[in-house]
């Protein structure tokens, strides 16, 4: 009988516990989302509004289940509206644009668009800290990474080491993963659309 | 025959929790395999790409894109080509987004399908939580062997339509899908997930604990009957199912064994079933007069009264029934 007082009384505890964690979980839920982190991106042909994204993502992980470099992740423990849903962040490793995540997506969260069509962000050169640009050596590394070509990014005319990002760059962010500089000179920051 | 088909659901829910806990391994490896990267990996890194090559090795050439015929958890997969999708998903989309996406809706009509023909099967066969809290039932079956009785309170069933409504309306305010929060196959499919590619749980997997201390401590097999969103949208789903349980009154004992082991405490033996019953077979398999069997039909039997091989049955009302003898 004993036993059974202590059961209930661990009980009774637990109700209480999970009663008053119940608000704060919902409170925890329907507060805005923690400031991200502006280095992260959301995988290729995801949806441009961030509330409709989070409105159609479902979370099921698929995208990245095919993803073959293994970018993208998940706002597994972070609170707001946008836990469980993909973002790629290209300083551990970034996207391919091999497109499998755009096909594998159930929802219209991914979308099937064509390569330059993919809008994840655009490059940014820090030119205080890119090597070329401080005349500390040659690289071109983000250069010869680029998936897209001369459209995305090229070297600038009068120094043939600079690079210079264009309006062709879709933001995949291999050039951010490939910089050796160790605060890296190159970052993917969304686009700025002068509408 | 019949009775050997919950030994069936228990080996159906075994394969696809084991399914659920390879996939990552086999995204992980076939992510090694597109990179050509075997010399490169660490020792552990490559034991597992062994043991991955082993096991696929039968059905594939190529490994890095032959395995994604097969995708996804229980929540969204794609099967050999086909996409599959929960229709809790579909609701929480539609919901929060306010509008409904056709490829989306396809992927949910065969589940949605077979749930109209078959009622809350997901539940029974295939949810990969269902096997969690059948073996959380069976712990707290040894806890009562040991002298610690888990108590049994029951609720209203009709509480998890409340908790179905309450979702709907918070994804419509938050603009996210909440049941993904909430449903335990979503959280076990993501969670397992997370923490075999990803390395480490994500909040659900505390979500989903406090459900089993739930079912443990206060209901057994609470949450899949009074809270569950999932359950409640089949349940409403099946209400006219084709196929059901019914209960052969001439065979019956009225022995209540399959009223005490159906997990949804339903009351088999009374004909109870209605919207809840997942047709999980369990008090089949119980029955030791094989008084149930299915029976195709869009409602349940009326009560029936006592079993005829029951004792209050052959005491008062059948002495014509006897009378053979």
């Amino acid at each position: 009988m004993q036993r059974r007082g202590l059961l209930r009384r661990v009980l009774a505890f637990l109700a209480l516990a999970a009663g008053g964690a119940l608000p704060f979980g919902i409170a925890r839920f329907l507060a805005p989302a923690r400031a991200a982190d502006a280095s992260h991106l959301r995988p290729p042909g995801a949806l441009a509004d961030a509330r409709a994204f989070t409105a159609a993502c479902i979370g099921c992980g698929l995208c990245a289940e095919v993803c073959p470099p293994r970018c993208i992740k998940f706002y597994a423990r972070s609170g707001g509206g946008e836990v469980n849903t993909p973002y790629i962040d290209p300083r551990a490793s970034a996207c391919i644009l091999c497109g499998k995540c755009m096909e594998a997506c159930p929802t219209d969260a991914l979308r099937v668009i064509p390569r330059q069509e993919i809008d994840m962000g655009i490059a940014r050169i820090d030119r205080d800290t890119c090597y070329p640009w401080l005349d500390r050596g040659v690289c071109g590394a983000c250069v010869t990474v680029c998936p897209v070509g001369d459209k995305a990014i090229n070297f600038e005319f009068a120094n043939i080491y600079r690079p210079v990002v264009r309006s062709g760059c879709v933001g995949c962010g291999l050039c951010v993963e490939i910089c050796p500089h160790p605060a890296l000179a190159i970052h993917v920051r969304p686009r700025v659309t002068s509408a | 025959m019949l009775r050997h088909l919950n030994k069936l659901r228990l080996v159906t829910l075994t394969l696809i929790f084991a399914m659920l806990v390879l996939l990552p391994f086999l995204s992980i490896y076939q992510s090694y395999r597109a990179a050509h990267a075997y010399d490169l990996l660490a020792p552990a890194e490559q034991q597992l790409y062994d043991a991955m090559e082993w096991l696929t090795e039968p059905f594939t050439d190529d490994p890095a894109t032959d395995l994604d015929a097969l995708k996804g958890t229980t929540w969204s997969a794609n099967v050999f080509g086909l996409k599959l999708s929960d229709p809790l998903a579909l609701a929480g989309q539609i919901a929060a987004g306010g509008r409904v996406y056709g490829p989306f809706l396809l992927s949910a009509l065969i589940p949605i399908v077979l749930t109209v023909l078959l009622g809350r099967f997901f539940c029974g066969w295939i949810c990969p939580a269902t096997l969690l809290y059948e073996l959380n039932g069976l712990l707290s079956r040894w806890l009562r062997a040991l002298g610690l009785r888990s108590p049994t309170r029951h609720f209203d069933l009709r509480f998890k339509y409340g908790v179905l409504a309450l979702g709907l309306v918070l994804s419509m305010f938050t603009g996210t899908i909440f049941f993904a929060l909430i449903y335990p196959p979503a959280i076990i499919g993501r969670e397992l997930y997370y923490a075999i590619a990803l390395g480490g749980f994500g909040a659900g997997a505390i979500f989903f604990a406090l459900t089993l201390l739930f079912d443990l401590l206060v209901s057994r097999r609470g949450f899949c009957r009074y809270l569950c969103p999932g359950g409640a949208l089949y349940s409403l789903l099946g209400r006219y199912r084709l196929l059901r349980i019914a209960r052969k009154v001439e065979q019956c004992n009225d022995c209540t064994k399959c009223d005490v082991v159906c997990e949804f405490g339903l009351q088999p033996m009374r004909d109870g079933f209605g919207q809840e019953c997942n047709n999980c077979t369990a008090c089949m398999a119980v029955c030791p007069t094989d008084a149930l069997a299915f029976r195709f039909s869009l409602t349940d039997l009326p009560a029936q009264g006592a079993g005829h091989l029951g004792r209050t049955h052959l005491r008062h009302g059948a002495k014509s029934a006897t009378g053979d003898n």
